[in-house]
């Protein structure tokens, strides 16, 4: 039996913020929901308190006519409603059908019965496409197997109501091919979804209607085939954002400031060879695991290499570590902003300063040329923050990507490569991280730019290389770039 | 099914204004009290004390107290730095035994063909300082090269040294030379503008601690790296020569309080400094500085260390609860100060 | 007194006596000796005492072999007593138990299996597996001092006290040190609490005391490590009131200066020296290379160090 909703003016203040201002409408059972927003817009507030994750100040919903208030996730299960988390909620060292059953894990008498949850769990595992054995430990599993473990719990758990925060965040082209097929098979089985996503060409494509959200309140609701990527993205920022993208302009005609060639990072990569110019935004494109992070890691030392030459500016460099790449110039803003970007626990001073401190230390250090310096760095990148004694954790998805780039930024590289740039981002802070790229490309800097997104390498690049299995594959110049063409190249059907 | 609008009135809250982070007025309070929550309890004791028995706020005893928190505090001020930075260490009161001891043993044996008792006690202290960094800088290679956890390292060397040390004393006492001891004592008993001379150190590296914490590059890379240690990482710290730095620091901090403890009696014997590792992560943590590291506050420390002295000074001054129960006492008093101070995370 | 230092001097002269034994009727003796590891000034005096008496036995007695180990606790002392059996082969025990309760069982096992147990200081709870028991007297070391403080203080006067770490064994001095103070109404007890025999702690202890008393007569420090800290804490607050520091223990520092007359607030002490190993282990040999048996209960008395007999106890080669 499918599941219908309908809110009834929510509203959620944290604090004496409130963030949901008396949100109300209803979804139709069986259907999926695109939910559209920009960071900030209240999406997440809303769907944790459908799921239970959150409870609402005022007002409340009902699920089939029936009035809730969730106290927590599991009674929100029990009413079939399961939420996917942005960041996945596992026990890295648990099992996948360890996972799968936490919290309600089946016994046989006084014992766990792990032959009945192993077989339980491979069968929800089949369901969902993921080949693995449910002995498995998560931390084994790369990032899209993890979504689908998630995926299998919730299948697993009879959810009627499936929420998907940013699904396909992490994913890459096939994988989230594979995704929208499970999707599919779920709506097809009576399973009602809400689809949380930034990603617009995804949202035309899976859901049957959207519902926008801004500043906390419901803006519009619209079948998915009436609307238009750009009406979408018009009514999530609330004004009219048709370029995306900067005009390209054509690089000067100059010696490489990078070059790399026959670069081996055992494991990841292998006799990889390319050069940047100065004002060039050069592309890697491919799928998730085909050693394109771990390259550029590789590059900076972080990762062993075993062979390959390093040359900066003409001269041939030994990398052994990010402080030897910053002083030939070289700077790499990694993918995993919590994880290595950013200390979400810290101010964002500390954070704006760290490559930098030798500039404020005389020898003591000089918080208030440093606060001088955010609040320039701000106003420049266009930060939104209450306040500038806040941590970073406390800034929005988007804004902590400007102020990792800010960061990575403030030791003015020659070359900087930027892995991931807009993971997560909304998107207005889409646009001005592109239009900073390109800005950093005039000002004569060499640009990498790492990326999933296929639309952003083909409205960004001069050059775009794709890598597959560890090698490179194919350089693509920019009369090249169609999706397809990067597709067939990434998956090796060319 | 209700009708579905296409647009809505739009008029949110401010630009830049974060969901769930701004603190309500009502926990403002809350917060200020997490802030000053050590110094709160310290306070509330000392109101205590003065009650108990008038005697407690006599110069004299709060220079007692002062003094002998002195060597906790001196080593719990190089401890906040490696806690900071996600570190532990436990053998801090073997170190300060051992150094003790082969300090004792050092100015024993040169005192006869050393004419000045001056320069045989100014050897002394720097052989002392050169062994706390020489010990530290062993601790920073195993935990960073050697890539032991923390724990483990410092658990062994906990027993190592000690054992050395009742190697050395055959189980008993190392005791200075009366010559010597004598141009000594006045380190410990001493006094400059009527604070004695520990408690001016004390001050010293507590301030020195504060500005190097807060101030100086170094101080940023622990924090950052306790953190986070990949971001720190990532953003081109050398995370294993900061990490190696700050044991260092802490030998160096232990040298300082051993160079002051050894004119105090004049001996080393198998007890010296035992469970200093304990009273010193214990004013650490009191103050406010997290286990798990990233952040922590050097005048938290010392607040700590003090409020730990003062526990066992008002309960000697005092018999209104059996001897027994002193320990319970002082592990009320702790809880009640880490509640005062929790993170409402 | 004297009739204790008689009894002492007898025991002396009988010991000599049957050292100058000659090697007629003489056993194979295997004697192992379990004690603590030294950790502190007491045990490190243990440990000592006992490899001195492994060096002088040995050499006095081809017949004999003496087997020294030294636990850090009392799981690891079990199984010395295993490996004892087991590697070793002993045919004697002489034991200083860790624990009471802890170790009762091992050594019931051990005695069990034949071998002679002598056990040292620390009782067992269940005595029938001890054939002799040696140990200090702690009712006299409680007793001795107070005694001698009402004495010289001619009953009237203000005492503080230092105890121990919480034990029997400190119980038993302290009660034996009130006892004697109640037949001296004007003797008061100020306070008496815990330094754990160690000098840092008793320094502590003893500067709160002097904050808290304003007239302190005389302090039974109870232990010469803790005497130690107690004097340096008088000196540092320039107090004159205090006109006697008992320790207890005879230290060789304190009966050096107790000689040496050096510090006119230690004028006595009270013996309870760890050198009673070294006699447990020798009247233990002796008596198993005859074949004979142990008093089953031998309390080496302790006694009144004063300068008159103090050179008797002062080992300067020993670490205590």
């Amino acid at each position: 039996m499918s599941l219908a909703v309908e809110f009834r003016s929510i509203s959620k203040s944290f604090g004496l913020v409130e963030v949901l201002h008396g949100v109300s409408f209803a979804l139709q059972p069986g259907r999926v929901v695109g939910l559209l927003g920009e960071n900030g817009a209240g999406k997440s507030t809303l769907v944790k308190i459908l799921s239970g994750y959150e409870q609402a100040s005022e007002g409340d919903f009902t699920i089939n006519g029936v009035a809730h208030r969730f106290a927590n996730s599991r009674e929100a299960e029990r009413e079939g409603v399961v939420l996917i988390h942005q960041e996945f909620n596992l026990a890295e060292d648990l099992t996948i059908a360890q996972n799968i059953f936490l919290g309600h894990e089946r016994l046989n008498g006084w014992l766990l019965d792990d032959r009945s949850m192993n077989a339980a769990a491979l069968e929800a595992m089949q369901k969902v496409g993921l080949a693995a054995s449910p002995e498995t430990k998560v931390r084994k599993l790369i990032v899209a197997e993890k979504q689908l473990v998630e995926i299998a719990k919730a299948v697993s758990r009879n959810a009627r109501l499936l929420v998907m925060d940013e699904p396909t965040a992490t994913l890459t082209p096939t994988e989230t091919e594979r995704l929208f097929v499970l999707i599919a098979q779920l709506k097809a089985q009576g399973v009602s979804i809400i689809y949380i996503s930034h990603k617009l060409d995804e949202v035309e494509r899976v859901t049957d209607e959207v519902v926008v959200m801004r500043d906390g309140r419901f803006i519009a609701r619209a079948p998915t085939c009436e609307t238009t990527r750009q009406q979408m993205a018009n009514l999530m920022v609330g004004r009219d954002v048709s370029d995306m993208y900067p005009p390209k302009e054509l690089p000067p005609v100059a010696a490489p400031m990078l070059k790399v060639s026959g670069l081996t990072v055992p494991g990841w990569a292998y006799d990889v060879n390319f050069e940047v110019r100065p004002g060039e935004i050069l592309g890697f494109a491919g799928l998730v695991g085909a050693g394109r992070t771990e390259l550029f890691e590789g590059l900076l030392g972080l990762r062993p290499r075993s062979a390959g030459l390093i040359e900066i500016g003409g001269h041939a460099v030994d990398l052994r570590s990010p402080r030897q790449g910053v002083r030939q110039g070289l700077a790499y803003l990694s993918e995993d902003r919590k994880g290595k970007g950013l200390h979400v626990r810290l101010g964002l001073r500390e954070n704006l300063t760290l490559l930098t401190l030798e500039r404020y230390a005389h020898p003591l250090l000089d918080p208030r040329a440093e606060r001088d310096a955010l609040r320039e760095k701000v106003d420049e990148f266009g930060i939104r923050t209450g306040d500038l004694n806040n941590r970073a954790a406390s800034l929005s998805g988007g804004n902590q990507q400007k102020l990792a780039l800010a960061k990575f930024l403030h030791a003015d590289p020659k070359i900087i490569v930027l892995d991931e740039p807009t993971r997560g981002v909304d998107v207005g802070a889409k646009r001005d991280i592109y239009f900073l790229i390109q800005r950093l490309a005039r000002e004569g800097r060499g640009v990498v730019v790492v990326s999933s997104e296929l639309v952003e390498l083909i409205g960004l690049c001069h050059r775009v290389v794709v890598m597959r299995a560890g090698r490179v594959q194919t350089t693509l110049t920019a009369d090249q770039l169609t999706e397809e063409e990067l597709i067939a190249h990434a998956t090796g059907t060319h | 099914m209700p009708p579905a609008p296409t647009s809505a009135p739009v008029s949110g809250p401010s630009p830049g204004q974060t969901p769930g982070q701004s603190p309500a007025g009502a926990s403002r309070l809350a917060q200020l009290v997490q802030q000053i929550g050590p110094l709160l309890g310290l306070v509330l004791l000392c109101i205590a004390g003065t009650v108990l028995n008038p005697d407690f706020a006599t110069t004299d005893n709060i220079l007692n107290v002062l003094t002998r928190t002195a060597f906790i505090g001196i080593i719990a001020v190089g401890m906040t730095f490696v806690i900071i930075s996600g570190g532990i260490d436990l053998s801090v009161g073997s170190m300060a035994a051992l150094i003790a001891g082969s300090m004792i043993l050092l100015m024993n044996t040169i005192s006869g063909s050393l004419g000045s008792p001056y320069l045989v006690v100014g050897i002394g202290i720097a052989f002392a300082l050169l062994l706390g960094a020489l010990f530290g800088l062993a601790h920073g290679l195993l935990i960073t090269k050697g890539r032991i956890e923390p724990f483990i390292v410092t658990l062994g060397t906990l027993g190592i040294f000690r054992a050395y040390l009742t190697y050395f004393a055959n189980g008993g006492a190392i005791t200075l030379d009366n010559a010597v001891s004598d141009i000594y004592s006045p380190v410990y008993y001493g006094s400059v503008l009527g604070l004695p001379i520990p408690i001016w150190v004390l001050l010293l590296m507590a301030v020195a601690g504060g500005v190097v914490l807060n101030r100086t590059r170094y101080g940023r890379y622990v924090q950052a790296i306790g953190s986070n240690e990949q971001v720190a990482r990532y953003a081109a710290v050398e995370v294993d020569r900061i990490k190696i730095l700050t044991y260092v620091v802490l030998g160096l901090c232990v040298g300082v309080a051993t160079v002051l403890y050894v004119p105090r009696l004049g001996s080393a014997s198998p007890t010296t400094g035992l469970l200093w590792e304990l009273e010193a992560i214990a004013s650490v943590i009191v103050g406010g500085t997290a286990l798990k590291g990233g952040e922590g506050k050097i005048a938290g420390t010392v607040i700590g260390a003090i409020l730990l002295s003062v526990i066992s000074n008002i309960l000697n001054l005092t018999s209104i609860i059996s001897v027994y129960l002193n320990a319970a006492v002082q592990g009320v008093v702790i809880i009640i100060v880490a509640f005062l101070q929790r993170s409402r995370r | 007194m004297k009739s204790i230092i008689r009894r002492l001097t007898l025991t002396a002269a009988a010991l000599a006596a049957l050292t100058a034994v000659p090697a007629f009727a003489q056993n194979k003796v295997v004697l192992g000796v379990a004690i603590p590891a030294a950790t502190h000034g007491f045990t490190g005096g243990i440990v000592f005492w006992a490899n001195q008496a492994k060096k002088d036995l040995e050499k006095a007695n081809p017949g004999l072999k003496v087997i020294v180990k030294t636990a850090a606790n009392a799981a690891e002392q079990a199984n010395q007593l295993q490996d004892l059996m087991a590697v070793s082969k002993i045919n004697t025990l002489v034991v200083f138990p860790f624990e009471s309760a802890a170790l009762t069982k091992p050594v019931t096992e051990v005695h069990n299996k034949g071998v002679y147990v002598t056990v040292v200081d620390r009782g067992l709870t269940d005595t029938s597996a001890q054939d002799a028991y040696v140990s200090g007297d702690n009712t006299a070391f409680g007793k001795i001092p107070a005694e001698y403080l009402a004495k010289v203080m001619n009953g009237k006067g203000n005492l503080v006290a230092m105890r121990g770490i919480a034990t029997t064994l400190d119980n038993e001095r302290m009660d034996a040190f009130n006892g004697v103070l109640k037949n001296y109404p004007e003797m008061k007890l100020l306070d008496a609490k815990y330094a754990n025999w160690n000098r840092d702690d008793a320094f502590k202890v003893m500067q709160d005391y002097l904050t808290r008393f304003k007239e302190i007569d005389a302090v039974w420090a109870a232990d010469d490590d803790m005497a130690v800290g107690v004097l340096k804490a008088i000196d540092q607050s320039k107090r004159t009131d205090i006109k006697i520091v008992f320790g207890g223990a005879g230290a060789k520092g304190m009966i050096k200066t107790l000689i040496d007359g050096k510090d006119p607030r230690i004028q006595a002490n009270v013996s309870y020296s760890p050198k009673f190993m070294y006699d447990a282990i020798k009247l233990t040999a002796e008596a198993r290379l005859k074949g004979e048996k142990l008093p089953a209960t031998y309390i080496i008395p302790s006694v009144l160090i004063t300068k008159e007999n103090a050179s008797k106890f002062y080992f300067p080669d020993s670490p205590f």
